[in-house]
């Protein structure tokens, strides 16, 4: 353990740059998540925000630069995660919300968020199943639990989602832009799910392009611009009296 | 007419029936046996190594290119063989081995049917959605449960059609063992042919016997797909 690295830090990244052949995407970010903390990351679309929440649980590797969780820092070797079984079990704390939702279409509702639980965590069914119940009533999905993801609607999937994402009891969820692929009648059930979450403490990270959630929700905001951060601070400070041009003219234009 | 598919000395019944056996023998043991090639040819020509895919693609395209019965021949007698060359290059005192004309059909079929079938597997491999892939990343699957539990339900969902044909092949491809003196339905037709010069009757009868299994087999296949595409929406 580091010294300078403070217990109740959940996720650190440091210096993260990722290049895609000869275009660099990110050009060093970095990030610190304390328990309870709701960061949203904004930005303009190809500004780097979701390559750098992949970056994070490693669906991406970055090209340089570390991520720690719980103080542990990810093993990289030749572009790819040095050690396999590390990975997979880092990457049982961190959540992950997608923006298509991306439930197995081959498994019920119920199957859904069963299968982590189940297969990764070796819990056994029934108790998975009496969790997998209690979230899915939670994200207000009782009555859908043996039902095909396809036979939902979007804001359905994506609550199915959050409730697999919880299943595994993770430390911090990473949100992909989890309301973009919904129609604007369906954003509102999921962030009143987001909003929930972070009611009740936990460590999210969100990006997004919700200027209300991440206002109103968000203890820190992170502003990327071109791959590198142009912003970041506290959001009442940020959205009241913004430093950089690139994020003063980014609020604008969104209101 | 019908003391013509009687059992015994006098009828054919029992020769056609016992033809019927060696063919469903012969297509229930090379599906199995083909598909595994098939994986394992797919597997090579999906793999990230430059070897490993030529072999893959240089093998379907070889084997995709030969007549049926080419392949058979060469198996049975040019494998036979070459296998007969190593025994007794290795073992002088083994004596001839045969490759009976059963096994050389199970090898020749499973070659033409691994050489399709990894082309139909190939194609299934890369419409498995990659967002399914990543979401069993994301909780911490390992690369073996991720294989198991996602990629395996999804390309079978997309695979069967393709290998439901390519069953409804083998079942018909059986016939042409029977240029290679193996007792199959075909043999069995054209041999009571020969003897009662009635080859309406048996060429019908043996017509039947394998539409009869191509249509049993749609109907499984059917039930099969259904259960594959759960949660797939109808269209």
């Amino acid at each position: 353990m580091q010294p300078t690295s403070s217990p109740d830090i959940v996720l650190k990244a440091q210096d993260i740059h990722k290049s895609f052949g000869p275009t660099e995407v990110l050009k060093g970010i970095s990030l610190e998540a304390r328990n309870h903390d709701v960061i949203s990351i904004l930005g303009a679309s190809g500004s780097g925000k979701s390559t750098f929440l992949r970056c994070l649980n490693f669906l991406e590797v970055p090209t340089s630069g570390t991520v720690s969780v719980h103080g542990e820092e990810i093993v990289v070797r030749k572009d790819r995660p040095g050690d396999p079984r590390q990975i997979e079990r880092i990457r049982q704390h961190l959540g992950m919300v997608f923006q298509q939702f991306n439930l197995w279409s081959h498994r019920t509702v119920l199957e859904n968020v069963m299968e982590g639980p189940v297969q990764v965590k070796r819990r056994s069914k029934a108790e998975a199943q009496d969790q997998a119940e209690a979230l899915l009533a939670r994200v207000g999905l009782a009555d859908r639990m043996s039902m095909y993801p396809s036979q939902l609607s979007g804001g359905q999937q994506q609550r199915v989602a959050i409730a697999r994402a919880l299943a595994m009891e993770p430390d911090v969820i990473l949100f992909d832009e989890p309301t973009s692929a919904l129609d604007p009648e369906l954003v509102g059930e999921v962030l009143k799910v987001m909003q929930d979450l972070a009611a009740e403490g936990r460590t999210m990270i969100v990006v997004t392009h919700e200027m209300d959630f991440a206002r109103e929700v968000s203890t820190e905001v992170m502003f990327l611009h071109e791959g590198r951060v142009a912003e970041r601070g506290p959001t009442d400070k940020l959205f009241d009296n913004p430093d950089s041009e690139a994020f003063a003219r980014f609020i604008s234009k969104i209101r | 007419m019908l003391e013509l598919f009687s059992y015994g000395p006098l009828g054919w019944g029992d020769e056609i029936l016992s033809g019927l056996w060696v063919t469903l023998c012969l297509a229930v043991t090379t599906l199995p046996v083909g598909l595994l090639l098939g994986f394992a040819v797919a597997g090579c020509s999906l793999s990230q190594n430059r070897i490993g895919r030529a072999i893959g693609v240089g093998y379907t395209t070889l084997m995709r290119g030969l007549p049926e019965i080419l392949t058979l021949f060469i198996v049975y007698n040019g494998f036979g063989l070459l296998l007969n060359h190593v025994v007794t290059s290795l073992f002088p005192d083994f004596g001839r081995v045969e490759l009976s004309p059963f096994a050389a059909g199970v090898v020749a079929l499973s070659m033409v049917f691994a050489a399709f079938a990894a082309e139909v597997l190939r194609g299934a491999f890369l419409a498995i959605p990659k967002g399914e892939v990543m979401a069993g990343q994301a909780i911490g699957m390992t690369p073996r449960q991720i294989f198991w539990r996602i990629k395996l339900p999804l390309l079978w969902r997309f695979a069967l059609p393709g290998l439901g044909n390519l069953w409804l092949n083998l079942l018909k491809d059986t016939a042409l063992v029977s240029v290679i003196a193996l007792d199959d339905l075909m043999r069995a037709s054209k041999v009571a042919v020969g003897v009662t010069k009635q080859p309406f009757t048996f060429y019908l009868v043996a017509c039947l016997l394998y539409w009869v299994f191509c249509l049993l087999s749609e109907l499984v296949l059917e039930q099969m797909e259904k259960r594959a595409n759960r949660g797939v929406r109808s269209v």
